[in-house]
């Protein structure tokens, strides 16, 4: 026995210490003859099924093409991608969002995808703005999926019972004080909450960065704000905690992005801090009523919002297959049939002759999103770079550190600190 | 009268710990809008909606086709770990060999270490073998006694048993074999009972090790079929979900019904008289 | 002989464990970000844990309080309900599914919202501690409180317990019950008598068992928490940690550490309970 398992112990102990996914597969491209590529993403049923039906006019296109498709939702896909990846079986085109695409590519799982650009990847029907945020390094490792940005989700008539307004219509805006005021109204009125804590997303905190001239992250990767801008931030928030302003804490500790939790879906609040993708969920969960508004400045000249990729597509740097799959991609992003079946189901499509084509036709929780896209379209500024290594980490500190601070277990001032330490650290790593 | 005091008692009971499944239930047949907006036990308005698009199936497939590959994996992991860990058992439990003690306590040491970080070696070794999205990650560490849970339950019930059964049988001219065939197994009945139900069971609910393994929506389980109804960062379909977990737990709930009978015939009724 | 009894075992243990233990021994060591190949750090990562990560040490402590509540609790539960139901009643048979029902479920996304329903605000438990005076408001969301939704949940699916006592109890030799009836002794001295000693090999199964599976827990926190652990760390289980540090902070050397010292503490403990075994458990199967 012993010989046998020290046999499989150093098998295994060699593929692992050489980097098992940098042993599979490295080869370049073989053109010739059919290749199979495997397609990976998260999301809903719906996704899937639009997904699929896209993918299979490409291969009716392409017949030498066999399209192996996986999905799952967000936290397994995850899972199995970063084990797969590991094992050294990293499918060739692959789904990421924001926190991801960071930790993703700076470890050399993505291809760079510049030499395709402009040639067998069309990109110049995506707006700049919005192909930032697929560059990290200055590289282009992913092309946004489609296209999104804030939005406070509002359910009207609990403004109107309130006796309060929300600039809903486009061009309209406010300040942190007017926002305030009116959350604060809400919450006076007593039925909901003015709107879901919104503190605990490392997303808002971007925004508001952004609206004072810093950022979350340098481009070389260094936190750009301090502990003092978080405190101003945080207790900003705060002060609206007492009045139903925001949330309880008991709901906002439940807060994950998704939409079973929403303080809004829940009606425990009258609106929700969050992205425009999400807003066909909301119309088909909540109702029809609906409306958008622009998230608060209080600075005219930087409204702090961004045209970001909700998801991004992004080729395997080990794929064998990798014209393949920027083929596949191309088509994804740029083929008017292909952007007719997708429709909104990555937020507004990212090709902007597309996007008009579908936006001209959408109805329901899709022309929602359409509006809301046209209105801030002024407001919309360049898409945040791409997160760092340890991102992920600190988006989930910073989570857990305001989990703290609604709870009153550390003053607003030692967590921001600690927040602040921690991301370092993550950084440093 | 202390028959009716017994019912009564084991009923009330029974009632507080099975009213979240009372609740899970009556969920299925909430309406979409109601399943997450709504913490009440009964459906404003019952629908058999959730149910309709369970069968319409998910993922490409009808749901019994996910029926199908669930079931195929749990009776094969049945049948593995029934005969490989009652094999093991046996040796651990009743044999002397050397090295018994120390090899006794590297299988305890197995089932200590988080399995998070074996996996992704483990998917290396099924990466090379080919086996990755094939059924084999899946049974065929049953059939080689990898659950050292049901080999240590075995040596427990093994060890229970009167060692003079054994002497008996080699006075009968019982080889260890024989002992094993004619003598443990049939005493060990609760034990493979119980081992077959877990097994059945878990295997049924495993998640993790399925999503790992499975990647093509046709060898898809019912806990990967499942979660294609959910997912955080677009809209889940909690209906359906709540109608297919409902669904799923039928076969499992029949296949615990029919073999928890075999679980009342121990040595006591069986073995020692025959 | 007893090799080949073994031998499955043994090709199972060659083949798919030890290389895999030893691959994450070695990555203990290492600084391993999944993607990238390891780098040799030594002793880096264990001590970082014990001296430079406060969550570390929390974790380790929720874990404790979460075995010492969960595992006592469900094995007394799973005991009292065996003995309940194992007498020749009518209906008997439907009694012990009903019992075991709950464990059907496993742990999986509707296990989880079932239960977030129970426990929140306004949740069934809520309102029935409200209906008797009690306003403690909702569980799962309270950080001082949320741990004990945990326990609730482990301790709700005894039914493998019970099923593994409930085959002890049927081993215990019916003619010894008798014989010690005829002497004279009560129910209360027949259990202490002759059942309790007999059932200690099971007994000795079920808390060895379920105390390694209590330490190891994570999928209950992980679905009911959204993967978190919140509200404010309150249910930060060991493993819950060892996840998100090795899967969604990239640094498995780290985890692989962490699971080493894991399985450390867990085998002294095992190593101590059987030791105390000795006293207690008796085999009626063993030569003496």
């Amino acid at each position: 026995m012993g010989r046998v398992a020290r046999r499989a112990t150093s098998g295994v102990l060699v593929a692992v210490s050489m980097g098992v996914a940098a042993l599979a597969g490295c080869g370049g491209d073989s053109a010739d003859g059919p290749v199979t590529l495997r397609f990976v993403w998260w999301g809903n049923e719906e996704r899937a099924k639009v997904t699929r039906a896209a993918v299979d006019e490409f291969q009716r296109r392409n017949p030498d093409v066999k399209v192996e498709t996986e999905y799952s939702g967000y936290d397994p896909y995850f899972q199995k991608l970063s084990t797969q990846v590991a094992g050294g079986a990293s499918p060739d085109l692959l789904q990421l969002d924001r926190p991801t695409l960071g930790e993703y590519a700076r470890r050399n799982v993505l291809a760079d995808l510049d030499q395709y650009a402009g040639k067998s990847l069309r990109l110049d029907r995506i707006s700049p703005n919005l192909l930032a945020g697929g560059k990290v390094d200055g590289k282009q490792y992913a092309v946004a999926a489609g296209q999104t940005t804030q939005a406070l989700v509002l359910d009207p008539a609990l403004f109107q019972a309130a006796g309060v307004n929300a600039p809903t219509e486009p061009g309209q805006s406010w300040t942190w004080t007017e926002f305030a005021d009116a959350m604060n109204k809400i919450g006076a009125a007593g039925a909901v909450a003015g709107t879901t804590d919104f503190g605990w997303a490392i997303d808002w905190f971007e925004v508001w960065l952004r609206q004072h001239g810093k950022q979350l992250y340098t481009a070389d990767g260094k936190l750009g704000f301090d502990a003092a801008d978080l405190e101003r931030y945080w207790t900003m928030v705060g002060k609206l905690r007492p009045t139903k302003g925001v949330t309880a804490p008991e709901v906002t500790t439940k807060q994950d992005g998704g939409l079973q939790n929403s303080g809004l879906i829940t009606k425990q609040a009258a609106s929700d801090v969050g992205y425009d993708s999400a807003l066909t969920g909301y119309f088909a969960t909540y109702g029809q009523s609906l409306k958008t508004a622009p998230l608060p400045s209080d600075n005219a000249a930087e409204p702090g919002m961004a045209a970001l990729p909700p998801v991004s597509f992004a080729v395997g740097q080990r794929s064998k297959h990798k014209d393949a799959a920027v083929k596949l991609l191309d088509f994804l992003l740029n083929d008017p049939e292909a952007g007719k079946i997708l429709g909104a189901a990555r937020g507004v499509p990212p090709n902007e002759d597309i996007r008009a084509q579908v936006c001209g036709a959408a109805t329901g929780g899709n022309k929602l999103v359409c509006d809301h896209q046209a209105a801030q379209k002024d407001k919309m500024g360049p898409a945040f770079g791409a997160w760092p290594t340890g991102s992920s980490a600190i988006k989930r500190d910073f989570q857990r550190t305001y989990d703290d601070v609604i709870f009153d277990r550390v003053s607003v001032g030692d967590a921001a600190r600690r927040v602040v330490q921690d991301a370092q650290q993550s950084l440093g790593s | 009268m202390r028959r009716v005091v017994w019912h009564g008692g084991v009923l009330v009971v029974l009632l507080v710990l099975l009213y979240p499944l009372v609740w899970l239930v009556s969920t299925s047949f909430k309406p979409a809008a109601e399943v997450v907006s709504t913490l009440a036990l009964l459906p404003s308005k019952p629908t058999v909606g959730n149910y309709a698009e369970v069968v319409d199936g998910v993922g490409g497939y009808g749901v019994l086709h996910y029926f199908g590959n669930s079931l195929l994996i749990a009776v094969g992991a049945v049948v593995g770990n029934v005969v490989s860990c009652s094999l093991a058992a046996y040796a651990f439990g009743r044999l002397h060999f050397r090295g018994r003690g120390p090899l006794f306590g590297f299988m305890m040491i197995t089932i200590m270490l988080p399995h998070h970080v074996v996996l992704i070696p483990q998917y290396v070794i099924f990466q090379q073998l080919g086996m990755v999205n094939t059924f084999w990650p899946l049974v065929l560490p049953k059939f080689l006694a990898t659950d050292a849970f049901f080999v240590f339950l075995m040596v427990q019930f093994i060890r229970t048993l009167p060692r003079e059964l054994d002497e008996a049988a080699t006075l009968d001219g019982c080889g260890p074999v024989g002992t094993f065939r004619h003598v443990i197994l049939p005493l060990l009945r609760p034990a493979l009972i119980t081992t077959a139900i877990f097994t059945f069971i878990w295997t049924w609910n495993d998640f993790f090790s399925q999503l790992i393994y499975l990647n093509d929506p046709e060898k898809f389980t019912l806990p990967l079929a499942l979660q294609l109804f959910v997912d955080q960062a677009t809209e889940s379909a909690f209906g359906p979900m709540f109608a297919m977990s409902v669904l799923a737990l039928l076969p499992i709930g029949l296949f615990f019904l029919a073999f928890q009978r075999f679980l009342v015939d121990g040595v006591a009724t069986s073995g020692l008289k025959g | 002989m007893a090799y080949l009894f073994l031998s499955p075992w043994i090709l199972g243990a060659t083949l798919l464990t030890i290389g895999p233990m030893v691959a994450s021994l070695y990555l203990s060591f290492t600084d391993y970000d999944l993607f990238s190949a390891p780098t040799w750090v030594g002793f880096d990562n264990y001590a970082t844990l014990f001296t430079g990560d406060e969550r570390f040490w929390h974790a380790a402590g929720v874990t404790a309080r979460y075995v010492l509540i969960s595992v006592p609790l469900k094995l007394g539960v799973a005991l009292a309900v065996a003995m309940l139901l194992n007498r020749p009643r009518k209906g008997v048979g439907l009694y012990r599914s009903a019992f075991y029902a709950p464990s059907l479920l496993g742990a999986s996304v509707s296990v989880a919202l079932v239960w977030r329903a129970m426990f929140s605000t306004d949740g069934t438990v809520d309102r029935v501690l409200a209906a008797v005076g009690l306003d403690v408001g909702g569980w799962v969301d309270r950080p001082e409180l949320a741990l004990l939704t945990l326990v609730a949940l482990a301790v709700w699916q005894f039914g493998a317990p019970m099923v593994i006592f409930l085959a002890g109890l049927k081993q215990v030799p019916r003619e010894l019950h008798e014989a010690a009836a005829i002497d004279g002794a009560g129910p209360v001295r027949r259990f202490a008598g002759v059942t309790l000693p007999l059932l200690t090999p099971v007994i000795l199964f079920n808390l060895v068992l379920e105390t390694i599976h209590a330490f190891q827990a994570f999928t209950g926190a992980f679905v009911v928490s959204s993967g978190r652990g919140g509200p404010s760390d309150s249910t930060l289980l060991y493993t819950l940690y060892l996840y998100q540090r090795g899967f969604t902070d990239f640094r498995m050397g780290y985890a692989s550490a962490m699971a080493w010292v894991l399985l450390v503490v867990v085998a002294v403990l095992t190593a101590l309970v059987f030791r105390s075994a000795r006293r207690w458990v008796f085999y009626a199967g063993e030569d003496r």
